[in-house]
């Protein structure tokens, strides 16, 4: 006996040294418990009896009272035939602290394998409870995982957190293969092990993963250490995985807000440019009109004088001259003619152009447009003109109206590359209230249709094709004008445009223009005038700041027999007019002039001498007697260049009014 | 799901694992004998799951085929009980408990031999505690190896009124080879619900005034 407790005691030391909060010796037989001194201090039990041994109940006293159960149980599966205790439970102390202790023991068997003994030891684990309870918050409330796998096992050593974030069953345990199983993409495994096994010392790695739960992709980053403590080639993996999906969801949303940021950015940018280059397209226009209509006005000046002067030549020259000199004579009139038409076109391309509506039937303009219209269309586009006999008349400015429907032709034509059909039609057409396009008063309108079967345009495209330098030809094809002036055109003659157009069916677009009441002027009529002359009781006073434009006028005139006095500027011409003894007949006047304008002029005169009838003259009109780009009514107006002709005609058809 | 009034609470589940682990201890006890080596098996942990989760928990688990050893049992509760490993795993434990000595041939020629021996000692200690420590008796039919998947293993595919299955894994350490294992039990619910107030019985037993 007291070998024994020699023996104990010497255990006992042992297992202080090792750490141990206690040590027992459950005696199966006998229903004793032996424990030691430190068993006892932590249990509160009197150590006067300790070398008897207590009863074994003894053993759940310190318990608490919510782990004895699982205690107990324990202990009768050990008691009947289970070999190890491994159990951690809580021990409340004489002055009533609660530890922590972890239970370790054994069964020892006879011969018969029927356990006798049941020993263990108490070791007090709550700082390592402590810190595990620190950890499990830490992994649960950082949504950390962590494992610990030994080299040639099968199972790894999880949290339950590790599993939550795999999807598993929550367990301490878990299967390579199980973990393993969880990744969606082959490769390296999220634990590696046998042939896998790592060389390096880190376990950083990223996995995706299908979770086992709900089936979700996740992300999962796993961080660790390779730890070779033990002998051979032996490690442990230890490490810690969490979920970064969020952060993976975010970054890429990042990503892509980045990337349309880019976009945005480079669509502001290409918006702005597109806007700048608009500005810079206007700006120059404007520029090119401006220069336009100064080049226009003196070349007018210039061409009426050429032309002038080579009409009164060859008007002057004898049957019997030398034909040489008719044909050069002809040849500087057409090349005068030409110039002419010129800075027409420079006119009405920098929309200086003066409206001069008149009541016209469409189908004489269309059909007078036709030979136009064959050579600027190619012969790839067949062309149809459809117009229905005793349409209405309309009221619209003739050179505009062929200009629009010109141009609508030619964007017809640019809408067809590979040919096409281009139909030109007339309609009468009348609204009500309720269906008219734009802000149209109700009432009766000829319909001007020019229909491509091109290529069409996008809804989008529609909505913009009226925008000032709106063009959907390349730079330098097209001035972006030519839709905005007609539209112009349209709404200034009271009218509209309308435009309907499907990808690769093609495009139609609408002129709408008022019904007009009066008769059609007939320009026969105005032919007939041309060779009418006047008398000497009719005096006409020119006035002109360009000596040699004066000079030629007024010899066209007197050459007619008209009575005849001129004026450089208005404040000469209102001397004249005060001291003539007669009435003038009419004022011819230049519009553009220094000092006083051809329209101040008119006003002033007209005050001294009501009633007084007025021509204006002029190669570049501004706004001078121009309303909205209108004559007023009235107004008459002679454009420079003007052939003797012309003069004559309109100077008597003014007169004759 | 599981019903409600099948399921075990946590004391139930420690005193199953308990009562399984004093089973398995018998059988490693048995095997070290047959063996003459040191040879540790633990039952982690209990659950009871549907056999169609089953089927699934052990797919998910196992890439392999599967080896199973089944024994049949009746008595207040009756079912299937199967020890199950991965395919891959059973040669091992073959070779494990034949001492290596048997050339590969040999280990095939007898793995169904070595295999039904085994899981014999492992599911009768598992089968005869439950009985014992229940205080009730079981009658078991001889074991029979059987090859297949989780499906076929678990019978998912028969049809009629699903069972449950107590699912238990099991670690076994046999000559420094690891191997994994599972014990199935399939029963019906009213097998289980005897299981069950029979658990409650022995925790009353055991726990005493203090559950």
């Amino acid at each position: 006996m007291a070998e024994r407790r020699a023996k104990d005691e010497q255990l006992r030391a042992v297992l202080a040294a090792a750490g141990a909060s206690g040590s027992w010796d459950w005696e199966i037989a006998t229903d004793r418990l032996f424990v030691d001194t430190r068993f006892a201090e932590v249990y509160g039990l009197d150590p006067a009896h300790l070398a008897d041994g207590l009863p074994t109940s003894n053993f759940y006293s310190a318990i608490h009272p919510d782990d004895r159960p699982r205690i107990r149980i324990a202990v009768a599966g050990l008691l009947a035939g289970a070999e190890f205790f491994s159990k951690e439970f809580r021990v409340i102390d004489p002055s009533g602290n609660v530890l922590w202790m972890h239970g370790r023991g054994q069964s020892h068997w006879n011969e018969a394998d029927e356990p006798v003994r049941f020993t263990g030891l108490l070791v007090d684990v709550t700082e390592r409870k402590r810190a595990e309870e620190q950890l499990r918050i830490a992994q649960s409330a950082g949504g950390i995982g962590t494992f610990e796998y030994s080299d040639g096992f099968a199972t790894v050593s999880v949290s339950h957190a590790f599993c939550r974030l795999l999807g598993l069953h929550p367990t301490d345990r878990l299967p390579v293969r199980t973990i393993n199983a969880v990744q969606l993409e082959k490769g390296e495994p999220l634990i590696p092990c046998g042939g896998d096994a790592p060389m390096v010392d880190l376990l950083d790695g990223t996995f995706r993963i299908r979770r086992g739960d709900d089936g979700a992709e996740r992300w999962i980053v796993r961080r660790g250490e390779i730890i070779r403590d033990s002998i051979g080639t032996g490690y442990r993996l230890l490490g810690a995985i969490y979920d970064i999906t969020e952060a993976k969801r975010q970054e890429a949303e990042l990503r892509a807000l980045n990337e349309t940021l880019e976009q945005r950015v480079e669509a502001a940018i290409a918006e702005r440019q597109q806007a700048e280059e608009d500005l810079r397209q206007a700006q120059k226009m404007e520029a090119v009109g401006q220069l336009t209509g100064g080049i226009a006005h003196d070349f007018n000046n210039l061409l009426t004088i050429i032309m002038g002067s080579v009409d009164t030549a060859r008007r002057r020259l004898d049957a019997d001259a030398d034909p040489r000199l008719r044909r050069s004579l002809d040849h500087a009139a057409k090349g005068a003619e030409r110039a002419a038409a010129l800075t027409h076109r420079l006119l009405a391309f920098s929309r200086r152009q003066p409206l001069n509506p008149r009541i016209l039937e469409v189908p004489r303009l269309l059909a007078g447009m036709s030979d136009l219209l064959t050579r600027t269309i190619t012969e790839s586009v067949a062309i149809a003109i459809d117009v229905p006999d005793g349409l209405w008349q309309i009221e619209a400015d003739p050179n505009q109206l062929e200009n629009a429907i010109l141009n609508l032709a030619v964007n017809a034509r640019d809408a067809m590359p590979d040919g096409g059909a281009l139909t030109i039609e007339a309609r009468p057409r009348t609204f009500a209230s309720a269906e008219l396009p734009d802000d149209l008063r109700p009432g009766d309108y000829v319909a001007i249709s020019v229909i491509d079967t091109g290529v069409g345009m996008e809804q989008a495209t529609v909505a913009k094709i009226f925008d000032p330098f709106f063009t959907t030809k390349e730079v330098g094809k097209g001035t972006g004008l030519g839709l905005s002036m007609v539209y112009g055109f349209a709404r200034q003659s009271g009218g509209a445009v309308t435009v309907e157009s499907r990808l690769g069916i093609g495009t139609s677009v609408t002129l709408l223009l008022p019904r007009a009441d009066a008769l059609a002027e007939h320009e026969a009529a105005v032919v007939a005038a041309t060779t009418e002359h006047g008398n000497a009781n009719e005096t006409i006073l020119v006035v002109e700041d360009d000596d040699d434009v004066r000079a030629y006028t007024v010899g066209v005139l007197r050459e007619l027999s008209y009575r005849v006095i001129e004026a450089h500027d208005g404040t000469s011409a209102l001397r004249l007019l005060d001291k003539q003894d007669q009435p003038i007949t009419l004022l011819i006047t230049d519009v553009v002039m220094p000092h006083m304008s051809g329209n101040e002029l008119a006003q002033t005169a007209r005050e001294r001498q009501p009633g007084l009838k007025v021509l204006y003259t002029s190669g570049y009109t501004r706004d001078a007697i121009m309303h909205d780009g209108r004559l007023d009514a009235g107004v008459e107006l002679l454009a420079k260049p003007f052939t003797f002709e012309m003069l004559a005609g309109k100077v008597r058809e003014v007169l004759d009014r | 799901m599981i019903p409600e009034h099948v399921a075990l609470t946590e004391l139930e589940r420690d005193a199953l694992t308990e009562i399984v682990n004093i089973g398995v201890s018998r059988a490693a006890s048995s095997l070290r004998k047959m063996i003459g080596e040191q040879v540790l098996l633990t039952v982690p942990s209990v659950e009871v799951v549907s056999q169609r989760r089953a089927a699934r928990l052990i797919s998910e688990r196992e890439v392999t085929d599967l080896v199973a050893v089944r024994q049949d049992f009746s008595g207040p509760f009756s079912g299937r009980a199967l020890l199950i490993f991965p395919e891959t795993n059973s040669l091992e434990l073959v070779r494990a408990v034949t001492g290596g000595e048997l050339t590969a041939e040999e280990v095939l020629e007898m793995e169904d031999e070595a295999l039904a021996e085994t899981g014999n000692v492992i599911l009768n200690s598992c089968l005869a505690t439950m009985a014992n420590m229940l205080k009730r008796s079981l009658t078991m039919t001889i074991p029979e190896v059987l090859r297949g998947n989780g499906a076929t293993l678990f019978e998912v595919d028969h049809g009629g009124e699903e069972g449950l299955v107590l699912f238990l894994y099991i670690d076994f350490a046999v000559r420094k080879r690891d191997i994994r294992g599972y014990i199935a039990m399939l029963m019906d619910i009213p097998s289980l619900e005897t299981l069950k107030e029979l658990l409650d019985e022995f925790i009353a037993r055991v726990v005493g005034d203090d559950g």
